[in-house]
């Protein structure tokens, strides 16, 4: 009564929980990681800051990053996301948050950053807040594992101040 | 498979994986390569599949002896015999 198949199957279900185990572990071991990310980013030239015709304010920017990612990178790291917001506060909302700017970095050959770019995407206030408006650049990043759950950190990085008037 | 080699195929499956698991997680974390971790251990499964699931002659050396039919005739199953139990009734009614 003990045949092949049955064989199979408690070595299948045997290996597949020993690889489970294996995983967990890789996963376990990130816990214990800490990096450390050196990060500057300041921004350049506001390209053009005016009011759209429904009201809500918008910037162009063009920024400098540069950022140190290599420390992120553990031999469970599939890829980072890493991602530049600006953030600010105005009478509606305590704290608004954009995206300006977001990269995939897919290995740690290339997460030393030096960049100067345009937003990638416009800042929009919903509304007309921006004139004058001292907004916080902070970098984000979610490191996805190969196996385990995704981490989320950020840094703030320089304020910068927008112009009392708008550009055009 | 008799029943010391099926006894001999589990455990060594067992431990077999154990030790592929082991090693594949060290080998994976020292050189820093996930992916190399998944190939050790695939490769370890391999080989325990191998050495644990065909039937090998290795685990059918200690086949069970049976008596053979007339040997049993030989010797027939002692009977409860009607004489012992009359004597002694109480025990006779508790069998």
């Amino acid at each position: 009564m003990h045949t092949w198949t049955q064989r199979l199957l408690s070595a299948a279900t045997t290996a597949a929980f020993l690889l489970l185990a294996a995983c967990a572990a890789a996963s376990a071991l990130d816990a214990f990681h800490a990096p450390s990310v050196q990060a500057q980013a300041r921004v350049t030239k506001i390209n053009r800051f005016h009011k759209q015709l429904n009201g809500n304010d918008k910037v162009m920017l063009t920024f400098n990053i540069s950022a140190n990612l290599e420390s992120l990178f553990t031999w469970n790291t599939k890829q980072v996301f890493v991602f530049l917001t600006a953030e600010y506060e105005n009478s509606k909302n305590s704290l608004n948050q954009a995206s300006l700017w977001d990269h995939i970095i897919p290995d740690k050959q290339h997460a030393n950053l030096h960049l100067e770019v345009k937003s990638k995407y416009p800042l929009i206030d919903q509304g007309s807040s921006l004139r004058g408006k001292k907004v916080q650049l902070v970098l984000h990043w979610h490191i996805m594992p190969k196996a385990g759950v995704m981490i989320r950190d950020r840094m703030p990085l320089s304020e910068f101040k927008l112009p009392d008037v708008y550009t055009s | 498979m008799d029943w010391q080699g099926q006894k001999c195929a589990e455990m060594l499956m067992q431990l077999l994986l154990v030790v592929s698991a082991v090693a594949a997680f060290l080998v994976g974390y020292a050189m820093a390569d996930f992916q190399l971790m998944l190939l050790v251990y695939a490769g370890g499964v391999v080989l325990t599949a191998l050495v644990t699931i065909p039937n090998w002659p290795f685990f059918n050396r200690h086949p069970l002896k049976w008596l053979d039919a007339a040997e049993a005739d030989r010797h027939p199953r002692p009977q409860v015999c009607a004489a012992t139990t009359a004597g002694k009734k109480k025990i006779g009614k508790n069998k």
